[in-house]
Order: C-alpha cells, then sequence, then structure tokens
C-alpha cells in the first residue's frame, strides 16, 4: 500500500524557516550568500529572520515628531543679525567633526572591507565625499584583506591608497578628513603605522586631517567581528590571518575576524598609545551599541578621543547572522537615551538616508551623522554625482526643518525639538539617570528617550 | 640628482648629509668613528667586567618590538612568512635569561620613523643600541648600571682620545659633573609639570615629546633619570607598578646639554597573564606573539634591563648636531638613501 505523505503542520512555528534550516543548516544563520556584494544588510533590510523584519521598517528614532514651536526668539536674533527675516537658507551647517571642520554635519562612513565597500562603489563615494568636503572614515580589515602596497605603484594603488587618493583628488583644503579605522587584526598588519609615514597620507597629516580610528563593534553585529564571503582561493590566501569557516556550504567560505577583547583599561589604553604615539593624528573610537554605552563613550572621552562613533543597531552595511540583524543590540534611540548629554564629540550611525532622521540625532546630543548604507545605494544608482545629489537633498531638509525649528546652527537644536506619540503628558523630571548601566529600567524606549529630552534640555 | 639631496636643500639650519662618498670622507664623521669604536671597546670592557655575557642578536623574527611613537617595522618575506626586521630585540632579551641570566648585545635595530622626526637630529631609521638585560634585577639595579656605564664609557673616551673630543670642540669640563657627581632623577610626572611651567603643553599620559625633552636637557649640567612613565607610553613589557596602578616602573637617561635620551629600560613584564592583557592595552593581538606568549606561559624570569642608543652616545661625546653624522650610513626619516 503507498501512502501519500503530507507535510507535517507546525501551527504557530515559522514552518518556512525551519524547512530551510533542515535543508541548509548553518547556511540559513546568515542571508543568502548569492545576495553577498548585490545587496546591503542591517536592519530592516529584510535578510533577518525575526518578525519584524522587512522594508520600511520604522525604529524609535522614526517615531519622535520634529515640534517647531510658535515663539522663536533665535530666529529673531537672527532677523536682527541680518537686518530681514530669515530663511532655510540662512541656516548653518558647517560644524566640527572629530577634529575636522566639515561643510555638513554628515560624514562617510566605513564600510569595511566586504565587496560591495571595497570595490568601484568605494572609490566613487571617496570621490565625492571629498567634493563635498565632509569627513570618510575608511573601514577595517583594508589592508589585511586587500594589501597595501600592491609592488606596481601608483598605476595599480592598493584599496585603501585608492580611496584616500580620490578623496584627496577633489576636497577642497581646509575642510574634511580622513580617518581609518583598525581593529584587532589590522593591528597584525600595522595598518596606522604603514600609513602614519606613508608619502600619500603626508597632505593629509600636514594639513591635521588625518585621523585614527579605533573599531570596537559595529551595529549591525554587536559582539561579532567582521564577516565577508571568499571563495576557496581567497579562502587559503586569509586563513593565516583570520578565522575561515566552511559555515555556508560548498563553493563559499565565512572569513570571520575576532571582535577583539575590551575592557575599560584596554580602551582607555589604546586611546592613550594612540595619542601618544601618531600624536599628529585625531584619534576616534567606534562602538557597537552595547547596554553599557554610555559608561564606554565617557571612558572614550575622558581618554582623550576626539570623536566617539555609536553605530546603533540600525547600522552596519556588512555581513550579518540574520539573528543579529534582528535581535541584538541597542536601536540608535535607547543609544542616545543612555548617553545622554555628550561629554565630547558624538557621531551616530544607523539608516541615515534624510534630513529628519539627521536632525532628530542631533536634537538628541550627536554632532553628526554617519552615511553608509544609503551613500553606497546612491553611488550605485549614479557613480559620478549621486552621493553628492542625495547629500544636497538632505541638507535642503535639515535647512528647511532647523529652520522651521527657528534655529540656525546644528549646535543650537536640542531635546525639546523633539515629540514621541507616547510621551506622557507630565513627565517625572526628578528621574536621576544614572551613566547608562545603573539607570532606572524603562519598558519604553520612546518614553525613555523623551525623559532624557527633558533632562538634557537646554543644551544649546 | 643624489639621493640625500633633498635634505641639503630643505634644511635650512641642519644641513643634511652630502652624498654617501663623501660624507665617509669627512673628517668629523672620522673623529666620530674614533669614538664609536673606543667607547663600543670600553662599554663591552665594563659589561664583561660585571658578568654580562655578550651575545649577538637576531635580525628579524615573526614579531618585533611594537612600533612606538609612529615608528613601523619593516616586513619580510621569509619563505613565504611575513616576518619583521629588529626595531629592537627586546623579547628575544627576555626569551635569553632563560640560559643568560645577564646579557648583552650590541644589537642594530630598523625603526621607519615617521618623516616628522626628520629634523629633531636625533633620529636615524638604522641605528644601534648597546642592550643590557639582567635576572632578577631591579629597576633601581640597572639605573646604576647605565649611569656606570655611561661614566666608564666617558671616562675611557677621554682618556683614550682627549685631543679628537677637543678637536671637535669638546670641553672636559661639560663632563666634570658626569663623571663626579650622582645623577638626579624626577619623575614623568614632575617632568610634566617642569614643562608646563614653563609654557609648553606637554601630555601627561604620553612621553615627553622632543622639545620637551630637549629643552629639560638643557636645564641640567649632568645626566638625569626621567622615571614612572604612564602606561600608555610605553610597551607592554614595561611593568606597571603592582602599587600604582597606570605608572610603569621605568626610566629614561636623559643626557644634558640638549642632547636628550641615551637610554630607555624598565622592570619586566614576566607574568604571563599580565603580559596578554598589557598587548590588548596596546592594540596587540596576542596571536602573533605566539612564541614568545608560549615562553612567558613556560616562565620568562624577571628581570631589568635597558638600551642605550649607540649614535645617541657618540653624538653626546662628540658633541656633533645630528645623529647622521655619527653614523657612517645615515638613513633620516622620510629620506631615499643609499
Amino acid at each position: 500500500m503507498t501512502t501519500i505523505r503530507t507535510p507535517l503542520a507546525a501551527d504557530g512555528l515559522p514552518a518556512t524557516a525551519i524547512r530551510a534550516r533542515a535543508r541548509h543548516g548553518t547556511r540559513e544563520v546568515f542571508p543568502p550568500v548569492a545576495a553577498y556584494g548585490a545587496e546591503l544588510f542591517g536592519a530592516g533590510s529584510g535578510a533577518g529572520s525575526g518578525a519584524d523584519a522587512g522594508h520600511g521598517h520604522a525604529d524609535e528614532l522614526d517615531r519622535a515628531r520634529i515640534v517647531p514651536p510658535v515663539f522663536v526668539p533665535r530666529r529673531l536674533e537672527k532677523l536682527i543679525e541680518l537686518g530681514r527675516e530669515p530663511l532655510d537658507d540662512d541656516v548653518s551647517l558647517r560644524t566640527v567633526i572629530g577634529g575636522f571642520d566639515s561643510a555638513l554635519p554628515l560624514y562617510l562612513s566605513a564600510f569595511g572591507s566586504t565587496r560591495a565597500g571595497s570595490g568601484d562603489l568605494g572609490i566613487a563615494a571617496s570621490r565625492q565625499a571629498g567634493r563635498l568636503g565632509i569627513p570618510m572614515v575608511i573601514g577595517e580589515n583594508m589592508v589585511p584583506v586587500h594589501g597595501y602596497r600592491t609592488g606596481a605603484g601608483r598605476a595599480a594603488p592598493s584599496a585603501i591608497t585608492a580611496r584616500i587618493r580620490a578623496y584627496l583628488d577633489e576636497c577642497p583644503e581646509g575642510t574634511g578628513g580622513v580617518v581609518v579605522q583598525q581593529s584587532t587584526e589590522d593591528a597584525d598588519s600595522e595598518v596606522w603605522n604603514l600609513l602614519y609615514s606613508a608619502p600619500e597620507t603626508q597632505p593629509l597629516l600636514e594639513s591635521g586631517r588625518l585621523a585614527f580610528e579605533l573599531k570596537i563593534g559595529q551595529g549591525a553585529k554587536p559582539g561579532l567581528g567582521g564577516m565577508t564571503v571568499v571563495d576557496e582561493a581567497d579562502a587559503d590566501r586569509l586563513g593565516k590571518r583570520f578565522a575561515v569557516r566552511d559555515t555556508l556550504g560548498p563553493g563559499s567560505r565565512l572569513r570571520l575576524a575576532s571582535p577583539g577583547t575590551y575592557t575599560e583599561e584596554i580602551v582607555r589604553q589604546q586611546l592613550r598609545f594612540m595619542r601618544n604615539n601618531f600624536p599628529r593624528a585625531k584619534v576616534w573610537a567606534k562602538f557597537h551599541p552595547g547596554r553599557d554605552i554610555a559608561n564606554a563613550a565617557s571612558t572614550a572621552w575622558r581618554a582623550g578621543a576626539d570623536a566617539v562613533t555609536v553605530d546603533g543597531a540600525e547600522g552596519g552595511t556588512g555581513w550579518a547572522p540574520r539573528v543579529f540583524l534582528d535581535h541584538v543590540g541597542l536601536p540608535l534611540a535607547e543609544c542616545l537615551r543612555r548617553i545622554g548629554r555628550p561629554d565630547g564629540c558624538l557621531l551616530v550611525t544607523g539608516r541615515m538616508w534624510e534630513g529628519g532622521r539627521v536632525v532628530r540625532s542631533l536634537a538628541l546630543g550627536a554632532t553628526a551623522a554617519g552615511l553608509g548604507r544609503a551613500a553606497l545605494v546612491a553611488v550605485d544608482e549614479d557613480p559620478e554625482d549621486g552621493l553628492v545629489r542625495l547629500v544636497e537633498a538632505l541638507a535642503l531638509e535639515s535647512r528647511l526643518l532647523i529652520s522651521a525649528l527657528g534655529k540656525y546652527t546644528t549646535d543650537a537644536l536640542g531635546p525639546d525639538d523633539l515629540w514621541w506619540p507616547d510621551r506622557p503628558t507630565a513627565p517625572d523630571l526628578s528621574t536621576s539617570y544614572g551613566t547608562g548601566t545603573a539607570g532606572p529600567h524603562l519598558t519604553d524606549t520612546a518614553t525613555a528617550v523623551a525623559a532624557t529630552a527633558d533632562r538634557i534640555g537646554g543644551r544649546a | 640628482m643624489p639621493p640625500t639631496e633633498d635634505v641639503g636643500t630643505t634644511i635650512t639650519n641642519a644641513p643634511g648629509p652630502a652624498p654617501l662618498g663623501e660624507h665617509l670622507r669627512s673628517p668629523s664623521l672620522g673623529a666620530a668613528m674614533l669614538v664609536q669604536q673606543e667607547a663600543l671597546y670600553a662599554a663591552r670592557e665594563f659589561l664583561r667586567s660585571r658578568g654580562f655575557v655578550e651575545l649577538l642578536p637576531p635580525l628579524v623574527g615573526p614579531v618585533t618590538d611594537p612600533g612606538g611613537r609612529g615608528a613601523k617595522a619593516l616586513d619580510v618575506d621569509y619563505y613565504g612568512e611575513p616576518y619583521k626586521l629588529m626595531t629592537s630585540a627586546i623579547l628575544y632579551k627576555q626569551a635569553s635569561l632563560r640560559g643568560f641570566p645577564k646579557l648583552f648585545y650590541i644589537a642594530p635595530n630598523l625603526r621607519v620613523e615617521p618623516p616628522e622626526t626628520r629634523h629633531t637630529g636625533r633620529h636615524l631609521v638604522e641605528f644601534h643600541q648597546i642592550d643590557v638585560e639582567m635576572a632578577g634585577a631591579s629597576r633601581a639595579d640597572v639605573m646604576e648600571i647605565a649611569a656606570e656605564l655611561l661614566r666608564h664609557v666617558t671616562a675611557r673616551v677621554w682618556e683614550t682620545l682627549p685631543e679628537v673630543l677637543s678637536g671637535l670642540g669638546r670641553d672636559p669640563l661639560a663632563f666634570a659633573e658626569l663623571l663626579t657627581g650622582k645623577f638626579d632623577a624626577c619623575t614623568h610626572a614632575e617632568a610634566v609639570g617642569r614643562l608646563r611651567g614653563h609654557g609648553h603643553a606637554q601630555s601627561a599620559d604620553a612621553e615627553i615629546d622632543w622639545t620637551g625633552e630637549e629643552a629639560l636637557s638643557r636645564e641640567a649640567d649632568r645626566p638625569f633619570f626621567i622615571t614612572d612613565y604612564p602606561k600608555g607610553s610605553r610597551g607592554f613589557y614595561d611593568r606597571e607598578d603592582p602599587d600604582r596602578p597606570g605608572v610603569l616602573r621605568n626610566f629614561d637617561l636623559i643626557a644634558h646639554g640638549g642632547f636628550g635620551e641615551l637610554v630607555s629600560g624598565s622592570e619586566r613584564e614576566s607574568d604571563y597573564a599580565t603580559v596578554v592583557t598589557r598587548m590588548r592595552e596596546s592594540g596587540e593581538n596576542p596571536a602573533k606573539y605566539e612564541w614568545y606568549l608560549a615562553m612567558a606561559r613556560e616562565g620568562i624570569p624577571a628581570s631589568a634591563g635597558f638600551g642605550m642608543g649607540v649614535q645617541r652616545l657618540i653624538r653626546f661625546l662628540t658633541g656633533l648636531d645630528a645623529l647622521w653624522q655619527v653614523s657612517a650610513y645615515p638613513k633620516l626619516p622620510g629620506v631615499i638613501a643609499p
């Protein structure tokens, strides 16, 4: 007798996902291998596994409304200064980012060593960031993965020198800067040492436009190091510097960098080492959205960091396990709440693609916002001018919004410029927050952000 | 165009070396080489008399002393493995204590210094140091050895080559205090305070910068020690004071007269777990130091030691302006030279 087998039902469980795991095993922990290098990942990319994966994802920061006041004393000040009614183009977006003068409160985020970020798109983005006069961060693992000296001189520059040259060729003097990350495996390649005495970086050093960023984490995968998909030949080449695993099944290998081991003392000392060893370079530190982000950020500022970058859980361009994209790390809004009033230059990243999100971040204490995935998509759309046009749109939105708030500089923004729909009508202003980890448990992030907004009000 | 002409044309107050053939014939280099020969003879004589054994240092290895102040190591292809040319053989000195509890090298070193150090008069890419290490010694023990070594070498060179030194314009009176008096010592924090008192913006977390060190050196009439550098300013092998976290049990010996640092030394960290943690604090990946850590796990003797820069010592003795003048084959930072 023949029985016809019907698929086993499992109400309440994502049977499709389970079946995919049953068929493909560890490969299913990650977004599709075929999408690697052709698709950018991060929270809301749709590559995750959880219920909230999908396009059009809005996070806590997006839910805050920007709320112009009726009475605008700052506009009166500006009116007196100008002798006429101010308009949106009277808003100055010029600012200082981690020790660099910048035309806008924006910078080009690191793309890392993934295929999408280190090829032609990376060069196109570098060239346009230079033209815009905004700082550019070059990601970690570029040198250990792609090498530094190719042996062919200027005709065939390495990935990192090509990006620096493209940026410098376009960047006006006196603005912008180049920031180079280094993480654990990069230390083996001594990336910072290489660059500090390299002929191509001397113009940056001489004009005070070189910074080194200690890469401690990334928003898309807090607690993990860099991950890329490589073929068998590259796997053999990289196997001595990185862990290389068969996780993805035949034909592809997963290259893993270590996340690095940090304690408060290790962070403090590494930053001191950077200041001691590279006195002419600015010092930046980048953190993943960890639960102790407030302590981490203040440790870095106390150790002399010129900028602290916080990559919200929405950030990151790289290859990350689905479970990390959906479930790991604090959203940027919560990071900003925990940090409160920053003790130094605070830079934030995570789905920055329009002016409203940038203005919200600035209102909550950030000095500038980094463009990562949005910048790559923009240069993919138009390698010549895509990023410039995206940034022009974003700058216009920002000017319109800041002007609507009755303010004319980015540092005049404050938490009172924002409102969350579920904010209590009478927030408890007596609540005292610690440095983050010891703060009160707040079940509603939006409430928490609103309360913080009150606490750090008057920053301007 | 001679490869070194760049230096001669860009420095107004401190001309660089002439083309190598001409430089080798210069009378001042000839005098300096006589002083160097005598100084090395005297250093060996002194150290051997104190029971130190001379070893020859390695030139390449899987790792070397991590670069400080922006200096970098050079990579070489060693049967397909990326090896380093020694920036200093400190790790080998510590390892060698297993068989040689008192040892020294006259060690060649190669540090690709940042181009900005070209004008200090105190930096070369290739240089030598008298590297001394002693098992079971304290910082005070090796500070005393460094001071006596300097006194012995200075006395011997003046005994044997007085006319050479005088011919270079050196006055024996400049060394009177060195030969007779005890060397003073101040802490890094005190040095920072003095410099700030003079209006010099010296970081409390970092090495004394070149200008600050020269200023302190000019104020003195005999060599002096600076001790207790802050963690974050030196390598992972300098031992942290167990009673004062953040302070290292190390020292520099600074020459008087503006000649600056001659010696750097310290008690060494030998505890395995502490070494690994200190490597992380200095941004290093411990896996890179596999052979050294394997040895540290088995046990490296506690020790203290120092390195005395040979060219800096000779420049101090001869009174010449720059290190390139006392090097037969000078390689200035940032200058492509033979």
